[in-house]
């Protein structure tokens, strides 16, 4: 077998569990497997063992609540927040002058963005992380299948779908704005959304026990910067999908204040992974606790 | 106790290696025997199937040079395995028999 043939039998290999990748490692050794037909073994072996463990409800489970709704509000809320920041970023670069601070107008302006900003974006992270870590504790062996599903969700469900930023790129395809408005969200959805499902799935796939107290805390901070995003994250199903609140209040303009807010049950749908993550919590802290007795 | 073709091969193959039947060999016997390939995934997931109906026992073999110093699967048949595979034999000489392929008239 080549050294590329090698590496690769050995990472597919670690989808089956150790006793069997040792056996099947010593196998290709002991027949000098050459490595096309080594790597069509391993993957027949590995696709058979994954597609036994998908008669089981857990990876279902973790498909159907976690990795396609969560995957798809995802995709709306960072597809929205990446072109707002990008708007921000743009505006505020041009105008930036810091002699507007002195101004209380401006300075309370900047602040709010900065605020809904920055509570979005780790909201995004929290929520990334928490579905990744529940993908993985809901079913580890097919962890790494249902967070490529999630991945592939937030990258399609957004796909071909208009938003004002796309407009603005096709009327003005300068390199600041193909920067602006094509690479910055891309790179803002790998690094604010992609990256944490991984990392929450590596971390729910080595089956280490959260603590207690950093776990509440934890959540009750993911709570906070959900209930500032929240109305961002209503928003961007709206504007996203081209479906406006029936109802625009009293004042005729969509999404202020005085809208009433018939979406407001996703940020619940958001929280869900979180609050997994807390039950798993209080249940091994509890189950420490038996076991001292 | 039914059994597959596939699993039928394999438990005579079992049977025939005695205390040396593992993974390679067993595969190796399948495909002397029959001419056909037989696929990893074929054989192991075939080995759990029938260890999971009590009819092979399985346990880890010691590491070997040639191996890369990993161990072998080592595969033997039990009782049951035994009877099963004699009842799917008894089967199909029986409905064979008297046939044109069949070499006792």
């Amino acid at each position: 077998m080549t050294r590329v043939g090698c590496w690769i039998v050995a990472h597919l290999t670690q989808l089956l569990n150790e006793e069997e990748r040792e056996v099947v490692r010593g196998d290709l050794a002991e027949c000098h497997t050459p490595t096309g037909r080594a790597l069509r073994e391993v993957l027949g072996l590995v696709l058979r063992r994954q597609a036994a463990l998908w008669f089981a409800l857990e990876p279902w489970l973790a498909l159907l609540t976690v990795a396609i709704p969560i995957g798809f509000l995802l995709s709306h809320a960072s597809r929205s927040w990446a072109e707002g920041a990008a708007e921000n970023i743009l505006l505020y670069g041009r105008l930036w002058d810091f002699s507007y601070l002195a101004n209380p107008g401006w300075r309370a302006d900047v602040i709010s963005v900065a605020v809904r900003m920055a509570a979005a974006w780790l909201a995004l992270v929290g929520w990334s992380w928490t579905s990744g870590v529940v993908l993985a504790r809901l079913s580890r062996p097919t962890a790494w299948l249902t967070a490529t599903m999630l991945c592939l969700t937030v990258v399609m469900a957004t796909w071909g779908t208009n938003t004002v930023a796309h407009l603005h790129r096709n009327h003005d395809p300068s390199l600041q704005h193909h920067i602006t408005f094509a690479v910055f969200p891309r790179l803002f959805r790998i690094f604010l959304v992609i990256v944490p499902v991984v990392w929450g799935a590596c971390v729910g796939i080595r089956g280490r026990s959260f603590r207690l107290m950093p776990t509440v805390f934890g959540v009750l901070f993911l709570a906070g910067v959900t209930a500032v995003a929240s109305r961002g994250l209503e928003s961007s199903m709206s504007f996203g999908r081209g479906v406006l609140p029936a109802d625009k209040g009293p004042d005729g303009f969509v999404v202020s204040a005085d809208d009433p807010r018939p979406l407001w049950f996703l940020s619940l749908v958001m929280m869900w992974p979180a609050a997994f993550v807390l039950a798993d919590a209080i249940r091994e802290r509890q189950a420490g606790r038996e076991s001292r007795a | 106790m039914q059994l597959g073709e596939f699993e039928y091969l394999m438990l005579t193959a079992v049977a025939r290696l005695g205390d040396g039947a593992y993974g390679v060999v067993i595969r190796q016997e399948i495909e002397d025997a029959t001419g056909r390939p037989c696929s990893l995934g074929a054989l192991y997931t075939t080995i759990d199937r029938l260890e999971s109906k009590g009819l092979i026992r399985t346990s880890m073999g010691d590491p070997t040079p040639q191996r890369g110093g990993r161990p072998k699967r080592m595969v033997r048949i039990t009782p049951k395995g035994t009877q099963a595979a004699s009842e799917f034999y008894n089967a199909v000489m029986r409905v064979s028999r008297g046939v044109a392929w069949s070499s006792t008239k």
